[in-house]
C-alpha cells in the first residue's frame, strides 16, 4: 500500500527544508511548493494529499484562500489542512475554522508536535 | 536636498536589509542540503533554530516594506514643500499622520511575523486542533 501524500505549501525554502527535515522518517510522501497554484494545479491533475500544510502569509495567494479554493474542490472537499506560520490571532483562527481548517502550528514549531499532529492526523501507527 | 539625503540613507538600508536576506537564505540552504545529504539526524533544538532564518527574513521584508513606505511620504512632502512652502505646516502634519500608520502596521507585522521565537517554552501551546 502506498504512503499517504502530505503536501507542504510554504513560500521560504528554507521552512520547506526544515519540515522535510522533520518528516523524513515518516511514512509518508512528501510533496513541497513554493506556491500555492502549484498545489492546486497537481489536484487537478490527479494528485489526492491525504493531508495539507500549509503556511498563512505568501504573495499571490495565501493560506486561508488556499483554504478556500481546496474546499471548492471534489478531490479535497474535506481533506485535513493544517495551518504552519507564525501569526497567532484568533481572528486569523477564526476565519480558518469557519473554512474547515483542521488545526494551527505556530513557528518555529517542535518537531515531535508536528510530527505528532500528522500521525494524529492521518491515524498512523504511533 | 536634506530629503535627498535622507532619500539616500533609508535606501542604503533597504539594501543592506535585503542582502541580509539573501545571505542568511543562502546560508541556510547550503546547511539543509549538507544535513540532508549528509542524512544527519537532528534534534529538535536544532530543527526549532533552522527555522529562524523564515522568520528573520519576514521580519526584514516587513521592515523594508515600512521603509518603501516612508520613503514614499516624504517624497511626497519634498513635492510639497518644493512647489509651495506655505503648504508646509500642513504637510508636516499629514506627514506624521503616514509615518505613525506605517509604524503602527510595521509593529503588528513584527507580531505577526515572530510566532513563537520570542517565547522561553517550545511547547506553550503551538498546536491547536478546531
Amino acid at each position: 500500500m502506498a504512503n499517504p501524500i502530505v503536501m507542504f505549501i510554504d513560500d521560504s525554502e528554507t521552512a520547506l527544508a526544515s519540515t522535510r527535515m522533520t518528516v523524513s522518517s515518516m511514512p509518508i510522501e512528501v510533496k513541497q511548493y513554493l506556491e500555492a497554484q502549484a498545489c492546486l494545479n497537481d489536484i487537478q491533475a490527479g494528485v489526492v494529499p491525504e493531508l495539507i500544510i500549509t503556511d498563512l502569509n505568501m504573495p499571490v495567494m495565501n493560506g486561508l484562500e488556499l483554504l478556500k479554493a481546496l474546499r471548492e474542490l471534489p478531490a479535497t472537499k474535506r481533506t485535513p489542512v493544517l495551518m504552519l506560520t507564525t501569526e497567532t490571532k484568533d481572528e486569523l483562527k477564526q476565519q480558518g475554522k469557519a473554512l474547515g481548517l483542521t488545526g494551527w502550528i505556530v513557528k518555529p514549531f517542535n518537531p515531535a508536535q508536528l510530527k505528532s499532529a500528522i500521525t494524529r492526523v492521518l491515524r498512523l501507527p504511533a | 536636498m536634506i530629503f535627498d539625503a535622507l532619500h539616500e540613507l533609508l535606501e542604503h538600508i533597504k539594501q543592506v536589509e535585503k542582502e541580509t536576506i539573501s545571505l542568511s537564505l543562502e546560508a541556510q540552504m547550503k546547511l539543509s542540503r549538507f544535513i540532508e545529504k549528509q542524512k544527519i539526524e537532528l534534534d529538535d533544538e536544532a530543527v526549532e533554530a533552522l527555522q529562524y532564518q523564515d522568520i528573520i527574513s519576514q521580519q526584514l521584508s516587513a521592515t523594508v516594506e515600512a521603509i518603501e513606505a516612508i520613503q514614499k511620504n516624504l517624497q511626497i512632502f519634498a513635492q510639497t514643500f518644493k512647489h509651495d512652502e506655505r503648504f508646509a505646516d500642513e504637510s508636516v502634519t499629514k506627514l506624521q499622520i503616514k509615518l505613525s500608520d506605517v509604524l503602527e502596521e510595521a509593529r503588528a507585522k513584527k507580531e505577526a511575523f515572530g510566532g513563537h521565537s520570542k517565547k522561553s517554552s517550545i511547547d506553550e501551546d503551538k498546536i491547536e486542533f478546531f
